[in-house]
């Protein structure tokens, strides 16, 4: 008799939690899971150097200065670069919708002028959503630069007016595989109107690629490589490659690196890095990123 | 035997009552503020559906981090990767019970408190808070407002933003039920 009782008093415990139990059941089916875009795939619409698959914020503008000092290999007298020639971008990038995003710039060297659009077209998510992200990033960019030996030649290069442009075109495809890694693979071509020599050729073409790995909630260690693909020139060109460091802090991120390349804008370091790592043709750069909500 | 056939004869009886007692949010907002002298942090979950038991006087929610919507899509990204980390720690939970009966078949404005536990960030934590029941009808609206100390929940500010981010966050519950129908 006495067991019964125990038995009983059991069953009717049972009975109580597996109530509590089918409440949050209950719960669960009426609060289907939500599919949700990954957020943070990087930190910002920059690497190093490399566009990332990110756009910035709904109604954000970024405000942004890149900047990179003289090659190390430029010796004590140059303070290894930090005297300069220095190369600095001043851009503003807006996105209206979070996705779809666009920006101008000005870089030093070349007295570049450039213009880009960016388009996320798929963004990864959970909960049988896409595993990857796509983004498309177009790009035109306009020297204005005087040509020097116009009277020596007697023409100008930069006559017409096309022959100052030239495009960059890339597809991102990336993925964040956890909180703290992300990796992108982003085919590039680049179309150069006006090339330097005659055997050059117009277009290059190559495969970039960039990664994130995260060390503290606010912290990074960064690093991009950009092969190319086909002959394009026969002056010495090498790959761009950048290995850096990034903090954020609130409203700003910053970016601190070492890279071969002293262009700022893909026409520029994609195909004509023209520094090398192997004898310390690198230098020291920052970016600065600064967000506002409009 | 007779008593054989009274534990499942419970057992039926006890879910039969349970089911016909379940109120469901129709809709819910969960909200929180954080002052500082600085900024106004302010953010909206619609997601969260909190379950209630009228006879055992229970209340689930179970709010998921990543759906609070933010002005700033910045402060949002911040929030569920800095702070949050809405990656590892998806739901935020509260299962409590009304302290005071509720007659729940009287229209009116009860003033109640709630016991419950907590679980946010990963760590689980007793609270109380006050507010109203109210009873109109079929529906049932429950309020509340109450502070958590972030502190409590594992959750770091780094020192430059504890002029930005409030030691103490307002939590603003406002969610109206309506009895539970099987679909």
């Amino acid at each position: 008799m006495k067991l019964k009782t125990v038995f009983f008093i059991l069953m009717l415990l049972a009975c109580r939690s597996l109530h509590a139990q089918d409440l949050w059941n209950l719960l669960d089916s009426a609060q289907a899971p939500v599919k949700e875009f990954t957020v943070a795939t990087f930190k910002t619409t920059r690497l190093i150097d490399q566009h990332t698959l990110e756009t910035v914020g709904k109604n954000t503008l970024d405000f942004r200065i890149s900047h990179r000092f003289g090659p190390l290999n430029s010796r004590s007298i140059n303070a290894w670069g930090i005297d300069g020639p220095v190369d600095i971008r001043l851009g503003l990038e807006y996105s209206p919708d979070g996705r779809f995003m666009f920006g101008i710039g000005r870089t030093s060297v070349e007295k570049m002028v450039d213009g880009f659009l960016k388009y996320r077209l798929l963004r990864q998510s959970t909960h049988g959503g896409s595993p990857l992200s796509i983004t498309l990033f177009a790009s035109a960019y306009r020297t204005g630069l005087k040509d020097n030996n116009t009277a020596a030649q007697g023409y100008d290069k930069y006559k017409p007016e096309t022959n100052r442009w030239s495009y960059a075109y890339e597809i991102m495809i990336g993925r964040k595989f956890s909180p703290a890694f992300s990796f992108q693979i982003a085919p590039w071509f680049v179309h150069y109107n006006l090339v330097e020599l005659i055997t050059d050729k117009n277009d290059a073409y190559g495969v970039a690629c960039v990664t994130r790995l995260k060390f503290t909630k606010r912290m990074a260690i960064t690093f991009e490589y950009a092969y190319r693909i086909n002959e394009y020139s026969k002056a010495k060109y090498y790959d761009s490659m950048g290995i850096g460091w990034e903090i954020e802090t609130g409203g700003h991120v910053f970016q601190v690196h070492f890279i071969n390349s002293f262009g700022l804008v893909e026409n520029q370091f994609l195909a004509h890095t023209d520094t090398k790592w192997n004898n310390a043709g690198i230098r020291l750069g920052f970016n600065v990123s600064r967000v506002f909500t409009l | 035997m007779k008593k054989y056939l009274l534990i499942p004869a419970i057992i039926i009886a006890t879910f039969l009552a349970g089911n016909a007692q379940v109120y469901m949010a129709k809709e819910a907002d969960i909200s929180f503020f954080s002052a500082s002298v600085i900024e106004n942090i302010e953010a909206h979950n619609h997601a969260c559906k909190p379950v209630m038991n009228v006879a055992t006087q229970e209340v689930l929610f179970k709010v998921p981090i990543t759906s609070f919507n933010f002005s700033s899509a910045l402060m949002q990204e911040h929030f569920n990767e800095n702070y949050m980390e809405s990656e590892k720690f998806p739901f935020s939970t509260f299962a409590g019970k009304i302290d005071e009966k509720i007659d729940f078949s009287k229209d009116g404005c009860y003033k109640a408190t709630v016991t419950g536990m907590m679980m946010m960030h990963g760590v689980s934590k007793k609270i109380t808070a006050t507010g109203t029941v109210t009873v109109s009808g079929s529906q049932i609206i429950l309020k509340s407002v109450f502070k958590i100390h972030i502190a409590d929940f594992n959750i770091e500010v780094p020192a430059l933003y504890v002029q930005t981010i409030a030691e103490d966050i307002e939590i603003h519950v406002d969610a109206t039920l309506a009895p539970y129908v099987k679909s």
